[in-house]
């Protein structure tokens, strides 16, 4: 058989002139190309279960990295027929008998997913995925992903995460997780939450006595919701141990690009059971109802004074926290949302409904035509903004009354 | 049939001879008549001869598979085509075949040889139009192959453009 004609790629670096050239078959550019998965052996396949949309999904995880990839029923037909006998043409024959149609571009998604991941057999991806390591310059060049990447730079990672979260769950960190633990908090909270009623009265006289010391009170509040913060990521991780699977990273970036925040990388509890995800993701906001009800009984049990009021106030901020981040609907991937996705088997819910927007206008003239998926999509958005509005009604007459507090 | 002198002088191949050249070079040309469908050359055929279509069409096409063609090109009146007959003997790269009833008038590699030989000066200037008609196709050949390895590289899912195939979960 005549072996096929190589083709030369040449890929520029992102930052100076430099370049590269690497090789490829020419049947990796045409329909005969024939993918290859990585051996069994190198990657784990999980099947999510089934959405409240009818949607299948599956996380397919990269064994030697930790490398994640989220695959839709179509794209999980595809993978089972990447095994490097059949070709392109052949298995979009094959997908057309099983689906009924068949989009070349759902194939080339599919594989930049998979090189992405490191999942395609070595000698196919090598070329592509240096070109893929190292973007075009020119798109690096544009305003907005220097922007992007000056953001970047701002987060952080910690290295080894999952070998500390290891060690803190042995040394202790796994009598979190018992039965006795959960109801204690739960008696704690509710101790506080009744002090906060009786402390509810003097709330005014609280917000006078902050109001005239703000930097004071606004120092400590913030200091304590960082370190709730931190504890609240740590928890999530030490979580995910307690279910066996591995933490990626703990780290510091801004969530979906605007809100700077602590996190913990636990993808990997998507190859456990959905049981195991719901707990990590209430996990989290524990830590800010714990803190918030000591704080609260702090004040409960403190003189009257600027002590009492700010410990009154760190309650109020830190049970605010653990609400908001249980909230789903802000628009935002807290843990709230993370709990709606995982209960509706929709992962890419906020995703999906932010790229229904531009389309929203066309479904509307329509009504009828719009499918079940896209009408909780719409839901979603609907609550996300009607919330974010209330919400910022109450706190800008929250913050217009403290202001006045500290005018006079 | 004699070809016309006038007609000649609108080939942009014979564009730079003078009447004299003009006149030797159509003395050489011998005459072709291909009703609509007549294949005047296929891919793979000898090359022997350069063909100048005085009026009609022809379609020159490449093999792609089974019954599949790609369309290369269409030359109409005034056009020629088979060029690289007058150099090389090797197989011709594309098929020649008429769309409608068309007349030709086919120029010899041996004829060729003979006015490289015998008449240096204009040879030099056909040579001439002939390199920058190459010129001209080879760049139309670039970016026909450029688009297909970008198609093909788009199929197989060559892009450096999804940044965010990855999936993640980062607990806040």
């Amino acid at each position: 058989m005549q072996e096929p004609a190589k083709l030369q790629l040449l890929t520029r670096s992102s930052e100076d002139s430099a370049f590269e050239i690497f090789e490829i078959d020419s049947t990796q550019a045409s329909s005969r190309f024939k993918p290859k998965r990585r051996p069994a052996a190198e990657w784990d396949l999980k099947r999510q279960p089934r959405g409240i949309d009818g949607s299948l999904h599956f996380v397919l995880k990269n064994l030697r990295d930790d490398r994640y990839v989220l695959l839709s029923a179509q794209e999980f037909f595809l993978w089972e027929q990447f095994d490097g006998r059949n070709s392109l043409e052949e298995i979009a024959r094959a997908f057309h008998l099983a689906f009924g149609a068949f989009d070349y571009s759902l194939i080339h998604g599919f594989l930049n997913k998979l090189y992405h991941a490191g999942l395609l057999d070595d000698h196919q991806a090598r070329g592509p995925q240096n070109a893929l390591i190292s973007p075009p310059a020119r798109t690096r060049a544009d305003l907005r992903h220097r922007l992007v990447d000056t953001w970047r730079r701002l987060a952080f990672r910690t290295s080894d995460a999952d070998r500390f979260c290891s060690m803190v769950y042995r040394c202790g960190g796994f009598l979190l997780f018992h039965p006795f633990i959960f109801w204690l908090i739960v008696a704690v909270a509710l101790v506080a939450f009744a002090a906060a009623f009786r402390l509810a009265a003097h709330s005014h006289q609280f917000g006078r006595l902050m109001s005239a010391q703000p930097l004071l009170s606004t120092g400590i509040i913030l200091i304590s919701l960082l370190i709730a913060s931190v504890f609240h990521v740590l928890i999530h991780a030490i979580a995910c141990k307690a279910y066996g699977r591995r933490v990626r990273e703990l780290g510091f970036f801004l969530l979906q690009g605007i809100l700077p925040t602590f996190y913990a990388d636990v993808t990997d509890i998507f190859m456990a059971s959905r049981r195991a995800r719901l707990m990590v993701d209430l996990a989290g906001p524990l830590v800010e109802v714990v803190f918030g009800s000591i704080a609260m009984l702090g004040a409960y049990l403190s003189d009257p004074g600027i002590g009492q009021a700010i410990l009154f106030g760190t309650g109020v901020f830190l049970w605010e926290s653990a609400l908001i981040n249980l909230y789903p609907f802000s628009f935002l991937e807290l843990d709230g949302y993370n709990i709606l996705a995982d209960l509706l088997a929709m992962p890419m819910l906020r995703k999906q409904a932010l790229a229904l927007v531009p389309n929203l206008g066309q479904l509307m003239r329509n009504p009828s035509a719009i499918q079940r998926v896209e009408l909780i999509q719409i839901a979603y958005l609907a609550l996300c903004l009607v919330s974010v509005f209330i919400y910022l009604v109450l706190h800008l007459d929250a913050l217009s009354t403290l202001l006045s507090f500290s005018w006079r | 049939m004699p070809i016309a002198i006038d007609f000649l002088q609108n080939v942009s191949l014979f564009q730079d001879l003078d009447t004299a050249g003009l006149s030797t070079l159509a003395a050489l040309l011998v005459s072709k008549k291909a009703p609509a469908g007549a294949v005047i050359f296929r891919e793979s055929d000898e090359s022997d001869a350069l063909y100048v279509l005085q009026a009609g069409a022809v379609v020159i096409s490449k093999h792609i598979q089974g019954p599949v063609d790609v369309v290369l090109t269409t030359f109409r009146d005034g056009d020629f085509f088979g060029e690289m007959g007058l150099f090389d003997a090797a197989p011709r790269s594309a098929t020649a075949q008429a769309k409608v009833d068309s007349i030709l008038w086919r120029l010899e590699r041996n004829a060729f040889l003979h006015i490289i030989s015998d008449h240096p000066e204009i040879a030099a200037k056909v040579c001439y139009r002939l390199v920058s008609v190459f010129i001209e196709r080879l760049r139309s050949t670039n970016d026909q192959a450029r688009e297909a390895i970008r198609w093909g590289l788009e199929a197989t899912g060559y892009s450096p453009a999804a940044s965010r195939a990855l999936f993640g979960r980062k607990s806040t």
